[in-house]
């Protein structure tokens, strides 16, 4: 089976006739706005080796935004069928009459151009669950061989949205995405290797190399012994800190809000407030927003179908710019729309989603960056992180999956996982060297670009039994 | 007439016959119906969104060991027949890598349940949940405080469970949440403090939680905490909050005791657990003050994890966890709980509308001890009061934790003194649980919610319920945010 094998009927003339429905009942409203959301994925997961876990999913979203003066609501359902549509919109008039106005309300937006992206790949869609589950099978096989278990996840997607308004807007976005996520481990976890890759066309993936990462890395994290915690120079792996950087984008303080954004910027909600212009990491640091970096994910435009803009957001350590929108540009006359908006109504305000962190001059493989470490530590994998403090963007959390002790350049053994307590904003401030940013999938979905890097002097607070 | 039901009547006849043919050794359909509303205030913005999915998960078991999952939000005969054939492929597929698989024997069900609620959230108008979160919002209006956040949640779950052993189960559930958050920035950065609270009720738990009342004292609070002293790294005895031990008991006692990691099911997203097999019966994992119980029945509450049936139609039961400081159980599923000796689950599969049920928490809580509160404070000469949480994290195998709180208190000769910004503590679950010398009674017991567990690959999200009341825990590793 694979994900083509759907009769579907294409989501652009699904999407028009549910238009013209949701106008026929959206009686009063001024404007209108459908967004139509379909995905599917099948994920074969498997654990203490064996396939124990296959999925496949299957789910389309209307959700209907009305507007009328400055009031607006909106509605979703799962069902596409009229007397649902019709249920579903009735239910977005009664609530455009009781909704409070909002102060932000702009009329929605005519039809845009946009550059295009082509991140929709036949052979991701096409690839049988029978080949998938050979990758999976050989994986499994190599850990067998050498008395291991894996466990992890293979999972391919297709995600197609659409957008159509009656001031004429209409914006549509299909592709594809995947990833091989696989940990060998021994004796309940006490010896354990993690590796991961992602792809967007699934001939990108090369499980053999995913299987022989996690494999040598299991082989190596054995009998771990304790260091003490303490300040460390670290080599982090490309793909171990993706929960990290989400941190830097978003804060527990202001209730889980976005930082980047020019509404929590001048609002004062973001640690980041106040500083543009001021330098807040090392100079060797860019980081971007590049929707259009041939590595990362999503659709050229934004939750109201406004294009991206691409942002330099950190340039020679200082605060450069921020995401923006329509309505931070009619709220302050220094801010211009740059394709950064929520679905609306949004009241948290703008944020990045396509993050491209990288190290300014040439770059290193991970192996050149550990034969570069005089003495520190190589991670893995980070685990667990949250926000301890926002205005120096220190988190918590843990390593996982192998962390090794590196002197003269050499691994010389395994050590017992770590807490650290460590400042964001040092971290970029104390990289070194960094490597070709690659393709991390966050927990929050959202496609982030980032390095692996070699940095000074990384805080460690206690360590684990294991 | 129930309109899910019948529809779920009629594909579960689809569905089994289907997976019947063609061999499937056990099957299973969930049609979830689910609407939510969410209604949101951030500083002047309103937000109001409401949604209604239906869809179906199909589970399917082959030759006993392969299972295979598929979901549609197309919920009509041909495409469940559709859906079923492909959850069976994917099971011919796991079947030639798998091993045998007995589920456990549960009788077979034919029940419907509603849950109890004075006050259907969904048919409050949204006007009137505008108006408390303006209310609330607009009382925090302060200088230096620069986000005012509210937001309302209505949730109505129904769903029909059938199996191919004759269980046919509807459910109706209506669960309802709030959130109000007000954060400033002063000398110390910004400083944030929130209350919420989720659960198995209706309008009634907003009308309960007064949020326009709470507004102004959190309000000078946050404010005092711009202004407020850090906490020095060190050692010292805590009495920590119900809200947050709550959150501890969620953490370090209900992730390792889920039977899925322990048996290595999660190992490359959620993690193990330390709680293995053959520390069953026999680990002092607390001391004999603390004891933790499983508990899906009404009887424990109105928690996000109580339910009449779980997701692979298994009644809800009470179990002890933990009792006296012993570790002496597990969530188990009907698949896993013969790997530890038990012959029946005790019903803890849970899973959203288009996902695999997986093992998940239910209601995982600290039972009540003896002291009054107020008797445990002036009992205390020299400590810390932990209140609201701020940040959680642990390792993979719920050893290594730290939690970072909102605000705490300096006690003093058995009062409480100067507020503090940002305390925290960490430690090793069990080191932590056997330094527990004081749980408070009954009257300041609080069932909390807690609505975003995530677990699985893709990741779900489930609500779970943590019962406990302000506990004390000596010479703990206690700091403070910079």
């Amino acid at each position: 089976m694979s994900q083509s094998l759907q009769k579907q009927i294409p989501l652009t003339e699904r999407g028009h006739r549910v238009f013209d429905m949701v106008r026929k009942f959206a009686r009063g409203a001024q404007e209108i706005e459908i967004s139509l959301i379909s995905t599917t994925g099948e994920y074969l997961r498997f654990g203490n080796n064996e396939l124990g876990q296959s999925q496949f999913t299957k789910n389309r979203t209307l959700s209907v935004r009305l507007s009328s003066g400055k009031k607006q609501a909106r509605t979703t359902t799962g069902r596409l069928e009229e007397s649902f549509i019709q249920k579903a919109v009735e239910k977005a008039v009664s609530q455009l009459k009781t909704s409070p106005e909002d102060p932000d309300y702009l009329p929605m937006l005519e039809q845009q151009s946009y550059q295009t992206v082509s991140r929709y790949h036949t052979r991701t869609v096409e690839e049988s669950a029978e080949t998938k589950a050979g990758y999976v099978g050989r994986a499994i096989e190599r850990a067998r061989d050498n008395k291991l278990l894996a466990s992890g996840v293979l999972g391919t997607s297709v995600d197609e949205g659409l957008i159509i308004n009656t001031s004429g807007l209409e914006s549509h976005y299909r592709g594809t995405g995947g990833y091989f996520s696989l940990t060998m481990d021994a004796d309940n976890g006490n010896q354990t290797g993690y590796a991961l890759s992602t792809f967007a066309d699934i001939t990108e993936l090369d499980a053999r190399k995913v299987s022989e990462t996690a494999l040598e890395r299991a082989k190596l994290n054995k009998a771990q012994t304790e260091v003490q915690p303490g300040k460390f120079d670290v080599v982090i792996d490309p793909h171990a800190w993706s929960e990290m950087l989400f941190f830097f984008i978003v804060s527990a303080s202001a209730g889980y809000s976005p930082d980047f954004g020019t509404r929590q910027y001048k609002e004062g909600r973001s640690y980041l407030s106040g500083r543009i212009g001021e330098k807040i990491m090392g100079e060797n640091v860019i980081l971007e927003d590049d929707v259009y970096h041939p590595l990362q994910m999503g659709p050229p435009f934004d939750g109201e179908g406004y294009p991206k803009s691409k942002l330099t957001l950190v340039e020679n350590g200082e605060l450069r710019s921020l995401a923006s929108s329509r309505i931070s540009a009619h709220r302050y006359q220094d801010a211009k729309a740059t394709g950064h908006e929520l679905p609306l109504p949004n009241p948290l305000g703008e944020t990045p989603t396509n993050l491209v962190i990288r190290g300014k001059g040439p770059t290193k493989t991970t192996e050149d960056l550990v034969e570069e470490l005089d003495k520190g530590l190589l991670l893995t994998r980070l685990w667990y992180i949250r926000e301890v403090e926002p205005r120096t963007k220190t988190l918590t959390g843990m390593t996982r999956d192998g962390t090794f002790l590196v002197e003269n350049g050499e691994i010389k053994r395994p050590v017992k996982n770590l807490r650290f307590n460590q400042s964001l904003l040092e971290l970029f401030n104390n990289i070194e060297k960094f490597t070709e940013p690659v393709r991390n999938t966050s927990f929050t979905g959202a496609a982030v670009l980032e390095p692996g890097v070699l940095a000074k002097d990384f805080n460690f607070t206690s360590v684990s039994p294991f | 007439m129930n309109s899910t039901k019948d529809l779920g009547e009629q594909l579960a006849k689809v569905c089994l016959e289907t997976a019947s043919r063609d061999n499937a050794t056990y099957a299973d359909i969930r049609l979830v119906n689910t609407v939510i509303e969410t209604v949101s205030m951030i500083n002047e913005n309103p937000a109001s969104e409401e949604s209604n999915d239906l869809g179906a998960g199909i589970r399917v078991l082959y030759q006993n060991t392969g299972w295979g999952f598929a979901s549609t939000d197309e919920v009509d005969p041909e495409n469940i027949r559709e859906t079923t054939r492909k959850a069976l492929s994917l099971a011919r597929g796991a079947a030639k890598i798998g091993s045998k698989i007995t589920l456990a024997k549960e009788p077979t069900h034919v029940a419907s349940w509603e849950s109890p609620r004075k006050k259907d959230s969904l048919t409050v108008p949204t006007e009137t949940k505008f108006e408390v979160l303006k209310d609330a919002t607009g009382r925090m209006k302060a200088e230096g405080v620069v986000a005012r956040r509210g937001q309302i949640i209505s949730t109505k779950i129904e769903k029909y469970f059938a199996n191919s052993e004759g269980s046919r189960i509807y459910q109706d559930i209506a669960q309802t949440g709030a959130q109000i958050v007000v954060a400033a920035k002063g000398p110390s950065g910004i400083q944030r403090r929130s209350e919420q609270q989720y659960a198995l009720e209706g309008y009634e738990l907003i009308d309960g939680m007064d949020l326009p009342g709470k507004a102004p004292a959190m309000t000078k609070e946050v404010l005092e905490l711009t202004r407020a002293q850090g906490l020095k790294e060190g050692r010292s005895d805590v009495i920590i909050s119900a809200d947050q031990l709550g959150l501890q008991v969620h953490e370090s006692c209900g992730h390792p005791i889920e039977l899925d990691r322990v048996l290595g099911y999660e190992a490359n997203f959620a993690g193990r657990s330390f709680l293995t097999p053959d520390q069953l019966g026999k680990l002092q994992y607390g001391s004999e003050h603390v004891n933790i119980v499983m508990d899906a029945t009404l009887a424990h509450g109105q928690g996000l994890g109580t339910f009449a049936y779980d997701d692979e139609g298994v009644e809800s039961q009470r179990k002890y966890a933990i009792r006296k400081g012993k570790f002496v159980g597990y969530l188990m599923s009907r698949g896993t709980s013969q790997s530890v000796g038990e012959p029946r689950s005790n019903g803890c599969m849970r899973a959203d509308t288009y996902q695999l049920p997986i093992i998940r928490m239910t209601n995982v809580s600290l039972e009540p001890g003896d002291w009054d509160y107020d008797e445990l404070i002036e009992d205390t000469k020299d400590g810390i009061l932990m209140v609201a949480n701020y940040g959680w994290s642990i390792d993979q195998k719920r050893y290594n934790f730290q939690f970072n709180c909102e605000k705490g208190y300096r006690i003093k000769n058995g009062s409480l003194e100067g507020m503090i910004m940002g305390p925290g503590y960490s430690g090793i679950t069990p080191e932590f649980w056997n330094a527990c010398d004081a749980v408070c009674n009954e009257k300041s017991w609080t069932l909390w919610g807690t609505p975003n567990c995530g677990k699985g690959q893709p990741q779900q999200v489930m609500g779970t319920g943590h019962g406990a009341s302000p506990s004390r825990f000596r010479n703990i590793r206690v700091f403070g945010a910079s």
